[in-house]
């Protein structure tokens, strides 16, 4: 449903003699997502899976390649005509609106703002407390009180590609299981293609197909047992190229 | 009479499409049209430049009053001194707000000069709204001044709003609060063009235990400016807090100075002061829930002057 050619997203890097020069977080990335799957990117920081994904949505404008999704080319949409196509993206900081409810927010993601349609987006989601409509999506609510408006604002699209970016941010521990569990239903039930970007080993147990990054390329696809391995022998270290060597006192691992 | 233009600027000031229910004193041009008074609630006229005082006799509760102001007078500059007497224990809701239809290129302004002596234990919550349309190309000025007295236990909830078409508008509320009690401003302004908006405050926090905060929101268009000074200052354990924001847009231009003086050790006083354009992430949010950059824009200075 969605397929990557050989895409490639470079930004401008200042050196230290003042010079400007392209750096690419994204060399050559081609891979075909399948309907209805679950699927967890991973990899070291900086390996360029928060630009994919954003490349995706359209956030970011690529280089080159091509991004084709349901037979039809995204390259020149722009992010809302991706969003009416049925892309969703559920950012790992969320924005914060001084002065907007959450109603108006869950209203503009759902199209709606019957309150019938918006109570059941909360229950598909967990909020149980019909209060929270009308708290301000700003500064006061918590790490995960943002996290879950996030969510629900991202599920309320009905989306046939959901994108998720390090849901888990600022959740805590025991929100994760059953918000794995709600991704997995909205898979299930809806057969929503999903792809999570994640560390945590509860997503990518959950996924179907692992997919490894690494500077800016796919390093390995494969189940998460397949992958295990992969993971655990991986440099996670993003400081490689300021490193002298193995034992230099200035390794920040 | 009222024709279909005053109806017009009586809805955007005061909600009003028809003869409100309560207490009411209508003034168009700088004369009364029309006014009832209520078995608690009185007016009359005072002897400060055709102004009129209200009073609110003790215990008055679920009562409001309507004192809307109008205005299509080319030339016209009205200046009007109001006072309110807020009887014990009273709760009531009064909605002022004043409306200029300018149809020449003469200018049309308005001051509303407003006292609000809140007795012990009442409560108010005060509404204006500043409006001026019209397709003429006369100055239109608004200088409303609010002074507020509130004494033991006393409550104010104050929404001031200037929604559009003001050329220019320069505002000054003062507050002074005795013990126990406690105040919420909420001033929201809209200024396009070559508008130009001044908002100056001065709250003093008297007695022991009152509480004051003002929050100031600011949409800044085209080229016009909007300056905010507010301050509070405290002599008494008490708690203030200022929280000014301002969105810019196109080439518009601000200065935001809240100040904090503190004359008492257990004072606990905060402000929080943004100037700023839409947030990049607030745009890219909506614009992935399908909305086009222009409809995000407008929904998120919604929100903000919500």
């Amino acid at each position: 449903m969605l397929t990557i050619k050989d895409l490639v997203y470079s930004v401008s890097e200042l050196k230290d003699d003042g010079t400007e020069k392209r750096k690419e977080i994204i060399r050559g990335v081609d891979f075909t997502f399948v309907q209805g799957k679950f699927y967890a990117v991973t990899g070291p920081n900086g390996s360029g899976k928060t630009t994919l994904s954003k490349l995706i949505m359209g956030i970011y404008k690529p280089d080159s390649g091509r991004i084709v999704f349901d037979g039809q080319e995204l390259t020149g949409l722009s992010i809302s005509e991706r969003a009416r196509l049925g892309i969703a993206f559920s950012f790992q900081h969320p924005a914060r609106f001084k002065g907007m409810s959450f109603r108006s927010l869950l209203g503009i993601a759902a199209g709606t703002d019957d309150e019938k349609v918006l109570h059941r987006i909360l229950l598909r989601v967990g909020l149980c407390s019909f209060d929270f409509l009308d708290k301000e999506v700003g500064s006061k609510l918590s790490g995960g009180e943002i996290k879950k408006v996030e969510l629900a604002t991202t599920i309320a699209r009905n989306p046939r590609l959901a994108i998720f970016d390090e849901p888990d941010t600022g959740i805590d521990l025991w929100t994760i299981g059953p918000m794995v569990e709600l991704l997995q239903k909205e898979q299930h039930e809806n057969g929503t293609t999903t792809i999570v970007i994640s560390h945590n080993e509860k997503f990518l147990r959950a996924a179907d197909e692992v997919i490894l990054l690494k500077n800016g390329k796919v390093a390995h696809v494969g189940s998460f047992d397949n992958t295990l391995p992969m993971l655990k022998d991986i440099d996670l270290c993003s400081w490689g190229e300021h490193c002298l060597e193995e034992t230099d006192a200035r390794c920040y691992r | 009479m009222l024709d279909a233009i005053d109806k017009q600027l009586l809805k955007a000031v005061a909600d009003l499409e028809q003869i409100p229910q309560g207490a009411y004193n209508i003034r168009k041009n700088g004369q009364l049209e029309s006014r009832k008074v209520t078995a608690n609630i009185n007016i009359v006229a005072n002897a400060r430049k055709s102004g009129i005082d209200i009073t609110v006799a003790p215990g008055t509760v679920n009562e409001s009053i309507h004192i809307p102001v109008i205005l299509n007078k080319a030339n016209l500059l009205d200046i009007v001194e109001n006072r309110f007497f807020i009887g014990e224990n009273s709760d009531v809701t009064i909605v002022a707000g004043c409306g200029i239809h300018c149809g020449s290129d003469k200018p049309e302004g308005h001051a509303g000069i407003h006292e609000f002596y809140l007795e012990k234990g009442s409560r108010i919550r005060y509404v204006e709204k500043h409006y001026a349309a019209g397709p003429g190309s006369g100055k239109r000025t608004l200088n409303p001044v609010t002074k507020v007295y509130l004494a033991e236990n006393a409550h104010v909830e104050m929404d001031l709003v200037q929604i559009g078409g003001v050329d220019k508008a320069e505002r000054k509320n003062e507050a002074e609060l005795g013990p126990g009690s406690s105040m919420l401003i909420t001033e929201k302004v809209m200024t396009d063009g070559k508008q130009r908006a001044v908002s100056n405050n001065k709250i003093i926090l008297r007695g022991k235990g009152s509480r004051a905060e003002l929050i100031s929101r600011s949409v800044i268009k085209g080229s016009s400016k909007q300056d905010f000074f507010g301050s509070i200052d405290a002599y008494a354990q008490s708690y203030g807090h200022l929280e000014c924001d301002a969105i810019i847009m196109d080439k518009g231009t601000n200065e935001t100075v809240p100040a904090l003086r503190s004359f008492h050790p257990d004072a606990e006083l905060t402000h929080e002061a943004a100037i700023g354009k839409i947030a990049n992430a607030q745009l890219m949010k909506l614009m992935s829930l399908g909305l086009e950059y222009d409809e995000a824009v407008s929904r998120i200075i919604q929100g903000f002057l919500q």
